[in-house]
């Protein structure tokens, strides 16, 4: 499997043409853009800083472009801008993005938002043809279902017909209704993070061999801390599983600090190192390491389901739904695969590493 | 055992909001769907076995507080274990509010002079700076509640909010007074507790998921007092705000929530039924104690803690 992925990652990728001025690992880079008061800095905030939704009322108007570091299964770069920006003042040519993520307040006036989405999309035809363009029809919660739909399909074919005027069809774009108070901002995130992963065919390859030896029916890897899912065996994503898996996280990711003790943590100190090394990944030291689990039965009888959590990186974590007599009965078993799938992405992930050279 | 817990306060002041929050496992964001509590509404809540919570929702419109006040006198304020007054902290009528507060304080001297009362300031997620806002209406209220020449009934006051764990503190503490064996409840979880090697236990009501009891801090080996007493302040709160937030994903894809069990950085936990309305979370800091034997203990001990409620 690694030599195979290495093929894949001396393929000339769009995402490593920029030439980093700084050091560290060559991040992916992702623009957000949209009118003043789209809820930009919210979504970034929420994602990636774990700001409660409620708070993102407070944020301050975004001044000059921000530009987030995050730290997943790939090293992200996320560009907030304010509502002001066009081409020419980003201060970076578009070809140095992997994706455009433009928000649109679902209660906006449209035609400013798409005329300026339409201005980037062209730009981006002509100067980097490659670069996903996705749109967020943003506070989704604000108006009623009906409502929701039609704005949802209005902005959609306004867009078209701009693109059509202008001769520019061919470049590929999605939609996304979305909102940060409920689940739709995490999963509209989390599809847009899968066309940035050039490992994702290999990480499903070993979720769906996890899910086929454990009889699980449905298996996530999460980022922990943005509760955004990197990968998913292959079987169809029902949003109330995909939604219960990301509150469970939440519990979890709650839970750790509320009984910390400065003092008896010392005697536990079993936490994972920062990062695998890639140069002695000896699998020795891997077993020796702790990483936390979880699980919570969801049916007080036996063919109930037991929904169970193990770190596998410093920051993705392995959520899967498994028959409560599997996980019962043949914990050992199940612990063993989850020991086989750890040691696989974490060898993605030191690859990736070393290929970003990090 | 029955006792009357009486949740009076101004109209919109959010009675049956927090009612609905605690005892019937909503959601904070489906309050706004609730109407007005006409008259009175009774609820009786089994808790623990053989305490039954009968609680009498006021309805807080001034036509309801004046009859309470006079023709209902009798029936509203006669054997009553505790009285929940609910204060909006943002409202403008706050002198209206003391006055009808004042003569239900009255109502109760009257026929149940040894009920326990408890003031909640509610709503303090709208409140500006929270600290100072709360310390000046606790003063307020602490003021009316006295009067020349009266006992003066033993009167907590608490800052609450639907949408943080606030609420929880103060139901836990109001439930506290109600339970009649918190004592030697508290005894045997210090007991098992330390059969556990656990660093605390505690236990939860099933459906509200409020504290009943807690293990008192170790005493003999003083070594192990030191990470009890440096674990947050808010922790049992916010595992009951959890837990129940939880529980209620869980039952939007109809499933029923029904244990845990952690391994973290820092601790390892299990949280499993105790008995048929209790609920127990062992929290662990000695990392060579394993979950399972912590589920056995559980299993061995549930025979004991059934006896304590006079289950069996």
């Amino acid at each position: 499997m690694t030599s195979t992925y290495g093929a894949t990652a001396t393929s000339p990728k769009r995402t490593m043409s920029s030439t980093s001025s700084t050091k560290g690992p060559l991040r992916t880079k992702i623009l957000l853009l949209g009118q003043r008061r789209s809820g930009k800095t919210s979504i970034k905030e929420v994602l990636f800083n774990a700001l409660p939704p409620k708070q993102t009322f407070y944020l301050e108007t975004t001044m000059r472009v921000v530009k987030h570091a995050y730290d997943t299964v790939i090293p992200l770069e996320i560009w907030d801008c304010p509502g002001n920006i066009t081409v020419d003042t980003l201060g970076a040519p578009l070809s140095q993005f992997s994706a455009l993520i433009f928000v649109i307040d679902i209660r906006d006036l449209y035609k400013q938002p798409i005329s300026k989405l339409v201005e980037f999309i062209i730009a981006a035809y002509h100067d980097n043809p490659q670069l996903l363009v996705e749109v967020f029809v943003h506070k989704a919660e604000k108006l009623q279902e009906d409502d929701k739909i039609e704005n949802f399909r209005q902005i959609q074919e306004r867009v078209q017909d701009h693109l059509m005027e202008r001769e520019c069809e061919q470049m590929p774009y999605n939609f996304h209704l979305t909102s940060v108070y409920d689940h739709s901002l995490h999963e509209a995130f989390s599809k847009v993070l899968h066309k940035l992963v050039h490992s994702l065919p290999f990480l499903e390859d070993l979720l769906n061999v996890f899910c086929a030896n454990s009889q699980s029916p449905k298996a996530f890897l999460f980022d922990a801390a943005s509760r955004l899912y990197v990968a998913t065996d292959a079987s169809p994503v029902d949003s109330a599983t995909h939604n219960l898996c990301c509150d469970y996280l939440s519990m979890l990711n709650a839970f750790g600090p509320l009984y910390r003790s400065p003092t008896s943590s010392t005697t536990r100190l079993r936490i994972p190192a920062a990062e695998p090394s890639p140069d002695n990944p000896t699998p020795s030291e891997t077993k020796d390491r702790f990483y936390p689990c979880a699980a919570a039965s969801l049916h007080p009888s036996a063919p109930g389901t037991t929904l169970t959590y193990h770190l596998i990186t410093p920051h993705l974590a392995l959520l899967a739904l498994v028959p409560t007599g599997v996980y019962e009965g043949r914990r050992g078993l199940l612990e063993y695969n989850v020991v086989f799938f750890r040691e696989g992405v974490q060898e993605i992930c030191a690859v990736e590493h070393e290929a970003r050279g990090g | 055992m029955k006792k009357k817990v009486l949740l009076m306060g101004a109209s919109g002041s959010g009675k049956t909001s927090m009612r609905s929050l605690i005892f019937s496992n909503n959601p904070a964001s489906l309050t706004a769907r609730l109407g007005a509590t006409i008259d009175v509404e009774q609820n009786h809540v089994r808790f623990l076995g053989d305490l039954i919570l009968n609680l009498w929702d006021c309805g807080g419109q001034d036509a309801f507080m004046d009859s309470y006040l006079t023709t209902q006198r009798s029936t509203i304020f006669q054997h009553v274990g505790v009285l929940i007054y609910v204060f909006d902290v943002e409202t403008n009528e706050m002198h209206k509010d003391l006055e009808y507060y004042r003569d239900c304080l009255d109502g109760l001297r009257q026929f149940s002079p040894e009920a326990a009362v408890f003031l909640l300031v509610h709503k303090m997620d709208l409140a500006r700076d929270k600290g100072a806002t709360f310390e000046r209406k606790k003063k307020e209220l602490q003021e009316h509640s006295e009067k020349q020449g009266q006992p003066i009934p033993s009167v907590t006051v608490f800052g609450t909010s639907i949408y943080d764990e606030s609420l929880y503190r103060a139901w836990s503490s109001i439930v506290h007074t109600l339970i009649p064996n918190a004592a030697v409840l508290s005894k045997h979880l210090t007991i098992f507790a330390e059969a556990c090697s656990a660093t605390e236990v505690i236990l939860f009501e099933r459906t509200t998921f409020l504290v009943i009891a807690t293990s008192s801090p170790p005493t003999s080996p003083p070594r192990e007092t030191a990470p009890f007493q440096e674990l947050e302040a808010t922790r049992y709160e916010r595992t009951s705000e959890l837990i129940k937030a939880f529980k209620h994903s869980c039952s939007r894809v109809r499933e029923e929530f029904h244990s845990l069990e952690m391994e973290l950085p820092e601790f390892s936990a299990v949280l499993d039924e105790m008995t048929k309305n209790t609920y127990v979370l062992i929290i662990v800091h000695d990392p060579t104690i394993e979950t399972a034997a912590l589920k056995l203990n559980i299993r061995m001990a549930r025979r004991k803690f059934e006896e304590l409620q006079g289950l069996t």
